[in-house]
């Protein structure tokens, strides 16, 4: 009998939130949760170490019945799409303890254990095979999302907590009823693989794509329903916050990749114009956002919207480049604005503001900081040689090779990029010392620099030497091509 | 009826009986328990429950037509006794400190929720017009006379008088219905009644008497335009009985709903328009008017009703899955709303009402594991998976969109996200509010027990529900 890879994975966190119930000691709280996302991370390379690249199946598939009155399976299994998620949420997860490490300082029991829930139920919905134990694990995370952000968060959690909760509710229970809907024309049956080998008629199609659309726009999020984000990142403690930029929203584009386009090829070619240009009005509108900011962490959330356009641009180019640099972006807009994230909240701790008008001169007091911050701030204005400009560039043209009107809007959006994020860099760390920043403001410490360090690897290695990355994706996403490509001319 | 036929129903209807007569004894002894041992009375009580049970349980190898065609003892009966017997142990195991808290630990509090028990007991094996009045009476007529037991208070007083006249009101309409029914087709018998009509089903005189019969009905259940009472009645009642009345009477009016409604003759009229239209405006009224209630309670009166209008949008899909998503919802309803309603009860204590949400302000920091259990069984109410009640929620969607109801699962589903919001207001103040007092809740071994027991019903149905589900699909009727 083989080990179940996926499952341990996914469980690892919630034996760890069990076990954190009995501690006592917050120290031992800490460092136990430490413990258990440095493991769940030691599965998840275990896991690529073991990952096939060559073939586009799902590799270490589990399955057992769960109801079987109603056909829904314990399923799971990875493609070289989901691995990467898979990794970059174990990887996230203990960033996130460090994070949190002195940041949280009341109810840290609870807090860890909600981080670890989370974490669990992330891994799962990247995992399952069935669809119905997709929507349990998507549509759980509400739970912990919503008291991470309205129990640790800050001053206005609670009207940000319920905005976020309401949201994502109310787009995922149209979902539901989209995968109850499919579910009965599929066969009767939630299994992933078996409703994407069907053929839908165009009508049905239709229907259900805009169902998943409202439920994976939420996530993403898209423009027009991208008003939680703002609110959510801004109130959220730097851990949350870093869930969010780099996991949460990339579940929606997921969404897309898993759901919309193998499972409803003709709606997705049909509307993939609409899509597009809802992505290059989010790559402007976000870029706009971003620049009219004075918080830094508003400015790195709607910089956040503007970098989700570009995911989603990629994914309805509907062609190899396109594909393969959005998924590539989820993965770097995971690091660099998780990165980001990171970066915002270890400065808020110090000094307990996000004005960038308060800030100026940083460099002089925590060069470390601005050093590694100047990193991750050219890395998501995808400088050449970060990881941004690879999946920026592909993204770009996929973009331009599917619609010239878009691509051209996503390139005014890149130089706005350069513009708010360069502006903010300037701010805060050049000039002279600003007369708060002298508040003996203290540089990294060796565990900030532990959470931080493994990102810049990321920015560098994607940057220098993405080929790795393009590999595990690839045959997964030519396959996912001719999937969408072939049963669309096929009709 | 021949001595073997007597034999035979007076066998079917036992666990009827026993309960009968143990609250019949029950109120005699009851006289003579010298005072400070009431206690005596719960676990005389819950034993003849135990005892009902466990011949329930025996009887239920085999369908049982009983007293020429006016009951039935099959496994759909057997079912709802069981959520029954449920609702009735824990309102006993709930009521043994908030009575002495309240002064109503009287004998005949025991006696009559054992009455009532023996009413819903009665109405889930009914299969004739005059044999569910008779049920319905004899339950009604217990939580008329239970709603006003804090007889010191107002409120309480206020709400019993507001029921026995709506009460009696609403019965009165079903017996028109039945005695025009019984007119056009000249029987009282569920299925006699279809036989009998060979002509237009949608005769309006047969379409009149459903109607009035589907008015005296769904009154039960607290659905659209009949709910006026739900709210005061369960904010007046001792807390104890509004977790019975939520749970117990409720499903034994979905019992009777779906034997009458998925009649062929009802089923024929075209009655689920009627149906559809309850179901949506009584979730719409429920969720909506709880967004705005301050009371613990009315928030609970005002989500049972938007639950039941969730309930009926089973009958409406109707079918195999639609019955047994009735019934399964109503079983997972019992676990979260008892649980829910156990933490509300054990709140009572000192001068401490627990009865407005912002009381609880903080809970969560005094109380982490009670609190917890809170959030549970409120994101279950709001159908969050992994809970029950998520499922519960899923599979009467499932049954709608199976009968190709689409519009009205999507309805259902946004209505289900307005009501979302109120129990995690609820959430919100015990979890991101400082607390403001200190809090003593009443937390006996027999509320714990209470509480651990729903809890794991909630969670356990949530994660593992096949079994329970195979449980429901094999219990509907004529299956």
């Amino acid at each position: 009998m083989t080990v179940p890879l996926l499952s341990l994975i996914v469980f690892v966190p919630v034996a760890g939130a069990a076990l954190l119930m009995f501690l006592r000691n917050d120290d031992a709280v800490r460092w136990t949760a430490l413990g258990f996302t440095v493991l769940d991370f030691a599965l998840s390379i275990a896991m690529l170490a073991g990952f096939d690249t060559t073939t586009h199946e799902m590799q270490f598939t589990e399955r057992r019945p769960w109801v079987p009155a109603l056909g829904i399976t314990y399923a799971l299994g990875v493609d070289g799409i989901s691995a990467l998620f898979v990794f970059l949420t174990a990887l996230l997860g203990w960033i996130c303890v460090l994070a949190s490490w002195v940041a949280i300082d009341r109810k840290v029991k609870e807090f860890m254990i909600s981080l670890l829930a989370m974490q669990a139920l992330m891994l799962g919905v990247f995992c399952a095979l069935d669809l119905f134990l997709f929507y349990v694990f998507w549509e759980a995370m509400l739970i912990p999302m919503y008291l991470i952000i309205g129990v640790w968060g800050g001053d206005g959690r609670v009207y940000a907590a319920f905005k976020f909760f309401l949201y994502t509710l109310a787009g995922s229970l149209l979902f539901l009823v989209g995968v109850i809907v499919l579910y009965f024309q599929g066969g009767e049956t939630f299994d992933i693989l078996a409703l994407t080998a069907k053929d839908l008629p165009f009508q049905v199609q239709s229907w259900l794509f805009f169902a998943f659309l409202i439920a994976f726009a939420v996530k993403v999020p898209m423009v027009p329903v991208h008003t939680w984000l703002p609110d959510a990142h801004v109130q959220a403690p730097t851990a949350g916050s870093i869930i969010l930029a780099g996991v949460l929203l990339k579940m929606g584009a997921y969404g897309f990749l898993r759901f919309s386009l193998p499972m409803l090829p003709e709606a997705s070619v049909y509307y993939s114009t609409l899509m597009l240009a809802l992505s290059a009005l989010a790559i402007v509108y976000g870029g706009f956002l971003a620049l009219a900011q004075d918080d830094l962490k508003k400015l790195v959330a709607y910089s956040s919207i503007s970098h989700m356009g570009f995911v989603t641009m990629g994914i309805f180019a509907l062609n190899l480049r396109g594909l393969e640099g959005g998924i590539l972006q989820m993965f770097n807009h995971g690091v660099t604005t998780g990165a980001l994230f990171l970066f915002v909240g270890l400065i808020y701790e110090r000094t307990h503001t996000r004005s960038i008008a308060d800030y100026g001169g940083l460099m002089k007091v925590a060069p470390v900081y601005t050093a590694f911050l100047a990193l991750f701030t050219l890395s998501s204005m995808a400088l050449p040689g970060t990881n941004s400009f690879v999946g920026e560039l592909l993204v770009l043209s996929g973009g331009f090779a599917a619609n010239l009107a878009v691509g051209t809007a996503a390139v005014l959006g890149a130089l706005l990029g350069a513009a708010y994020l360069l502006g903010m860099y300037r701010k805060v760390a050049l000039g002279p010392v600003s007369v708060r920043a002298q508040f003996k403001i203290r540089d990294v410490n060796g565990r900030e620099i532990t959470a931080i360090l493994p990102l810049a690897v990321f920015v560098l290695w994607v940057g220098l030497y993405p080929k790795p990355f393009l590999d595990v994706m690839d045959a997964s996403v030519k396959h996912l091509l001719t999937q969408v490509h072939d049963r669309e001319s096929g009709q | 009826m021949t001595a073997t036929e007597l034999f035979q129903s007076v066998l079917a209807s036992l666990p009827e009986i026993v309960v009968v007569t143990g609250a019949c004894v029950l109120l005699i002894v009851g006289q003579l328990v010298p005072k400070g041992r009431e206690h005596f009375l719960v676990w005389a009580s819950v034993a003849v429950v135990l005892i009902a049970a466990l011949l329930t349980l025996m009887l239920a190898g085999e369908v049982r037509p009983a007293y020429t065609g006016m009951f039935i003892a099959d496994r759909f009966a057997v079912f709802f006794k069981f959520v029954f017997y449920l609702a009735t142990v824990l309102t006993f195991l709930l009521s043994r400190k908030y009575a002495d808290i309240e002064g109503i630990g009287s004998s005949e509090y025991y006696v009559l929720l054992l009455f009532a028990l023996s009413g819903m007991m009665i109405l889930a094996s009914a299969t004739d017009l005059l044999s569910i009045y008779v049920g319905l009476e004899l339950m009604v007529l217990c939580t008329y006379v239970l709603t006003g037991f804090l007889r010191g208070e107002r409120r309480s007083n206020e709400a019993a008088l507001k029921y026995v006249i709506l009460g009696a009101a609403s019965t009165g309409i079903f017996l028109y219905g039945v005695s025009l029914v019984y007119g056009l087709t000249g029987t009282t018998q569920l299925d006699a009644m279809a036989a009998a009509v060979s002509g237009d089903p949608l005769d309006p005189g047969l379409l009149l008497a459903v109607v009035f019969i589907v008015a005296g009905l769904v009154f039960k259940v607290g659905a659209v335009p009949f709910h006026m009472w739900v709210p005061d009645v369960y904010e007046g009642a001792p807390t104890t009985i509004t977790a019975f009345m939520s749970v117990g009477p409720k499903a034994a009016g979905f019992a009777v709903i779906l034997r009458v409604f998925l009649n062929p003759l009802v089923a024929a009229s075209d009655v689920w328009v009627i149906v559809a239209v309850i179901a949506v405006v009584t979730m719409a009224l429920g969720s909506f008017v709880a967004l705005v209630q301050d009371n613990f309670k009315r928030v609970l009166a005002y989500s049972s009703i938007a639950h039941a209008g969730f309930a009926i949008l089973g009958v409406v899909a109707g079918g195999q899955d639609g019955i047994a998503s009735v019934m399964f919802y109503l079983l997972i309803y019992a676990f979260m709303n008892l649980g829910i309603f156990g933490t509300v009860i054990m709140m009572r204590n000192g001068d401490f009402s627990g009865e407005v949400i912002e009381d609880y302000a903080g809970f969560a920091k005094s109380y982490p594991g009670l609190a917890f259990l809170m959030l549970l069984f409120l994101f279950s109410l709001a159908g969050i998976p992994p809970t029950a009640g998520f499922f519960a929620k899923f599979y009467v969607l499932v049954a709608l969109v199976e009968q190709g109801f689409v519009m009205l699962a999507v309805i259902a589903v946004l209505l289900s996200a307005v009501a979302a919001y109120f129990y995690i207001r609820i959430v919100m103040v015990i979890y991101m509010r400082e607390p403001e007092r200190t809090f003593e809740p009443a937390l006996t071994p027999l509320v714990r027990a209470t509480l651990a027991f729903t809890a794991a019903g909630t969670i356990g149905i949530g994660l593992f529900p096949a079994w329970f589900l195979g449980l429901a699909q094999r219990s509907v009727f004529g299956g």
